[in-house]
């Protein structure tokens, strides 16, 4: 198990030795630090989680293509610089290898949302803790409401990201997965309209439609009449298959870049 | 009688219906440096692709120290260092960090280990820079240093002296030497340069198309060349052959070619001579790697 942990730690460093990685997270910091001071400075009248929940709204979706591009790269990348070679010829099976990389992957993850969530929480508080909009007993609640979004945004964050990685990994090509990522990313409410689970039953089937669970933070019946534990079902079947998929792929793979 | 390092068994790689290399079966002993010599597309990388688990084998098997490539992944790679073609590495790194990179996936490397290996090749002044500001022949280096950190049994290379200037070759080439000798390290070194493998190996293996056609021994078990074929320039020849009958001579022209080793040779012209013979002249018939390996190839010549 050290042993394993070395690995995620080999991946770490490639992750973070690169200066695109230190960018975006200082994009990232940036943005949740600008958001509140805009917000700010056209004098609107609101209390410090109506502030980050803006924040965040825009935030994470900025998060969210960050670790499309992390993950991306990290099986398609090594192709393309043909390192490959020398990282699968270690004592290593390739599947603990891989695993090593989607583990790296969620880290960066993570990292994101505890950076944009801190440096939002903390300049929202810093420039909107006056105002009290609401009773004292309300100021609970919309504090975990706002943590439970981004708990929300995390879980579509590694759904998301786990598609980016499948593709990297079956296309090795790191463009390819970027695009095709972000294309599911953005037009995922479009495709709600088009597999109407209120029209066709098999449409709650779509993974699509469950990857935002925050319509459950204040509803308890979700796309076509759902159940959270339905679409958490489903958004764990699905990963677990693109990750079998990948699995399967990148061990039974012939390397001959 | 040792067991092999390396063994091949019936190797086989079929891509569609296509036979990429077709049924190899040779072993390596421990110490050797074994050439694997072929015109390119004879299936060399695919075979060390093969031996290092970067491609799956299609029928037979491979055994490191025992360790089945197939079924004992971990164990035969573990005994394993190799550069498969060009060393590629991470760019935005430095090579230090590089290094780093591959210790860790290995048990054991400290970091003395490490800065012994950065010294061995040479590279201790520019360890620290990114590869990307590397030359060819640096990056080389560094890919026989990630090679031999963990001091492996069997030391791969593909194609070694691609890139590397003369004394960069020379300089390899001596360490090869050296390693297997005083370190007991099998080196496996494929190559299409003839010349090269001539001075560097035991033993050579030929491939062409696929199929092993040859496994000559370069060397002897203590490092000394095989015995070779000699001309005596002689007065009379038909005489001198008599005088060598026990060697078998062939008589050309006005010289007798034996076989034999540099000791053989002086003690065959010490008879000459008493049995009053005229020796004018003394000289090995070198029929080089090359024409053995075109003639082995049937000389259908590198693609």
């Amino acid at each position: 198990m050290n042993n394993f942990i070395r690995l995620v730690a080999n991946e770490n460093m490639k992750i973070y030795s690169r200066p695109r990685t230190w960018v975006m997270l200082g994009l990232l910091a940036l943005f949740s630090l600008a958001m509140p001071v805009l917000l700010y400075l056209t004098g609107a009248d609101m209390d410090l989680w109506t502030v980050f929940t803006w924040t965040e709204s825009f935030t994470y979706l900025l998060n969210i293509i960050f670790a499309v591009v992390i993950a991306s790269d990290l099986v398609a990348g090594e192709f393309s610089w043909g390192t490959i070679k020398l990282l699968l010829i270690r004592p290593w099976s390739r599947g603990k290898i891989l695993f090593s990389k989607y583990i790296a992957m969620l880290l960066f993850g993570l990292l994101g949302t505890v950076i944009l969530s801190a440096v939002g929480i903390v300049s929202s508080a810093l420039l909107f803790s006056g105002n009290q909009a609401m009773g004292a007993g309300f100021e609970q609640s919309r504090m975990l409401d706002s943590m439970l979004l981004v708990l929300t945004d995390l879980i579509q964050l590694v759904v998301i990201a786990t598609i980016t990685f499948m593709l990297s990994t079956v296309f090795r090509s790191s463009s390819l997965a970027i695009g095709l990522s972000l294309l599911i990313l953005f037009t995922k409410d479009l495709f709600g309209m088009l597999f109407n689970p209120e029209k066709h039953v098999w449409a709650k089937y779509v993974l699509l439609l469950h990857t935002d669970l925050s319509v459950y933070i204040h509803s308890p019946v979700g796309p076509g009449g759902t159940s959270l534990a339905f679409s958490i079902a489903i958004l764990a079947g699905y990963s677990i298959l693109f990750l079998l998929i990948s699995w399967w792929v990148f061990t039974k793979r012939d390397v001959t870049t | 009688m040792q067991e092999p390092l390396v063994r091949l068994m019936g190797v086989t790689k079929k891509i569609s219906s296509r036979v990429i290399v077709d049924n190899l079966t040779f072993d390596i002993p421990q110490g050797q440096v074994f050439g694997f010599l072929g015109p390119n597309g004879a299936g060399k990388t695919t075979t060390i692709r093969m031996m290092v688990g970067l491609m799956s084998i299609t029928e037979g098997d491979i055994t490191i120290g025992g360790w089945s490539i197939r079924h004992h992944y971990e164990q035969a790679a573990a005994q394993i260092g190799a550069i498969v073609e060009n060393p590629e590495m991470y760019k935005f790194m430095s090579g230090y960090k590089n290094l780093i990179h591959y210790a860790r996936m290995m048990p054991g490397i400290t970091e003395e280990r490490i800065t012994e290996v950065v010294n061995l090749v040479g590279l201790g002044n520019r360890i620290h820079d990114k590869v990307q500001t590397y030359s060819l022949g640096m990056r080389q280096r560094l890919g026989v240093a990630q090679a031999l950190l963990h001091r492996p049994r069997l030391l791969i290379l593909d194609e070694p002296t691609n890139g590397l200037d003369p004394q960069g070759i020379r300089e390899l080439r001596d360490y090869l030497r050296k390693l297997a000798q005083e370190e007991g390290t099998t080196v496996f070194v494929s190559s299409h340069l003839l010349s090269e493998m001539e001075l560097m190996c035991d033993t050579v293996g030929i491939i062409s198309q696929g199929k092993l056609v040859d496994v000559r021994a370069l060397r002897n078990a203590h490092g000394e060349p095989e015995a070779e074929d000699t001309a005596f320039i002689v007065s009379d020849p038909a005489r001198a052959a008599e005088v060598l009958q026990s060697a078998d001579p062939t008589v050309q022209g006005s010289s007798v070619v034996v076989r034999g080793t540099p000791d053989m040779v002086a003690e065959m012209n010490a008879r000459l001579v008493s049995a009053g013979v005229n020796v004018y002249g003394i000289m090995p018939v070198t029929r080089s790697l090359e024409d053995q390996f075109l003639e082995v190839t049937g000389g259908e010549a590198i693609e």
